[in-house]
């Protein structure tokens, strides 16, 4: 006999994270060209600004919420194996953001000098890697976990 | 890795659930404070749970340990 699995709270998280993402993406790509229109800029000019809808990324911190039961008014318990998925899917996003950040760093350095040919860093580019950085981790991670999950528990027979 | 290196390591707990007047995965991982998602992987050999588990799973079902999981010492690639 099949039945669905209720999603861990991990699952939920992951789940939520992603959903963010894409939302934010799909509100920025459409922002974009609003604000260009709106404010008669070029497409590129209105980039940056619409950059604001970023803030959204905080929404992330809600992801908190799925390990607390509200039934009990308790914190959720991880068992042993749901902690090792967290923890290897910690390291894929560590991994992961190390390989954006040091890549967005060397191609900000590349394109302001052989480029741009300035020889200082603007203010925001710096947040900006590290908001990059960041989304980007919690990205993979979520992905991880969602890997995880779905490798090993393909099986749902009662 | 517990996550992975479960080739070797078979164990009965399907059969010992269903021995167990047909226990629910839910059932069985409530009474080892575990997710169902764990039980699941366990069934399907893909985790290999710590001692505390295994322990906390034999006793579950009232039997010992080494009547819940069986090391397969042919398969495993470090045995001489």
């Amino acid at each position: 006999m099949k039945d669905s699995i209720p999603l861990a709270p991990l699952q939920k998280m992951a789940w939520f994270n992603l959903v963010v993402f894409v939302a934010v993406i799909a509100l920025y790509l459409i922002a974009v060209p609003l604000l260009a229109w709106g404010s008669h800029r070029t497409l590129p000019a209105a980039a940056e600004p619409a950059l604001g809808l970023f803030g959204f990324f905080g929404l992330w911190g809600f992801g908190s919420r799925f390990f607390y039961d509200r039934k009990r008014r308790a914190k959720v318990q991880l068992d042993e194996r749901e902690q090792l998925i967290n923890q290897h899917a910690a390291a894929v996003g560590l991994a992961a953001f190390w390989l954006v950040f040091v890549a967005l760093c060397l191609g900000a350095w590349a394109v302001l000098t052989y480029v741009l040919h300035q020889t200082s860093l603007p203010v925001g580019v710096l947040p900006f890697l590290v908001v990059a950085g960041l989304v980007v981790n919690t990205v993979f991670q979520s992905l991880a976990i969602l890997a995880e999950y779905q490798r090993s528990c393909n099986d749902g027979t009662l | 890795m517990a996550l992975s290196d479960t080739a070797q390591l078979k164990n009965r707990i399907r059969r010992l659930r269903f021995e167990h007047g047909e226990m629910t995965q839910q059932e069985l991982a409530d009474r080892v404070g575990a997710a169902r998602q764990t039980i699941i992987a366990l069934e399907a050999g893909k985790y290999a749970p710590s001692l505390m588990l295994a322990f906390r799973l034999a006793a579950a079902f009232g039997v010992k340990t080494e009547d819940v999981f069986q090391w397969d010492a042919n398969g495993d690639s470090l045995s001489r």
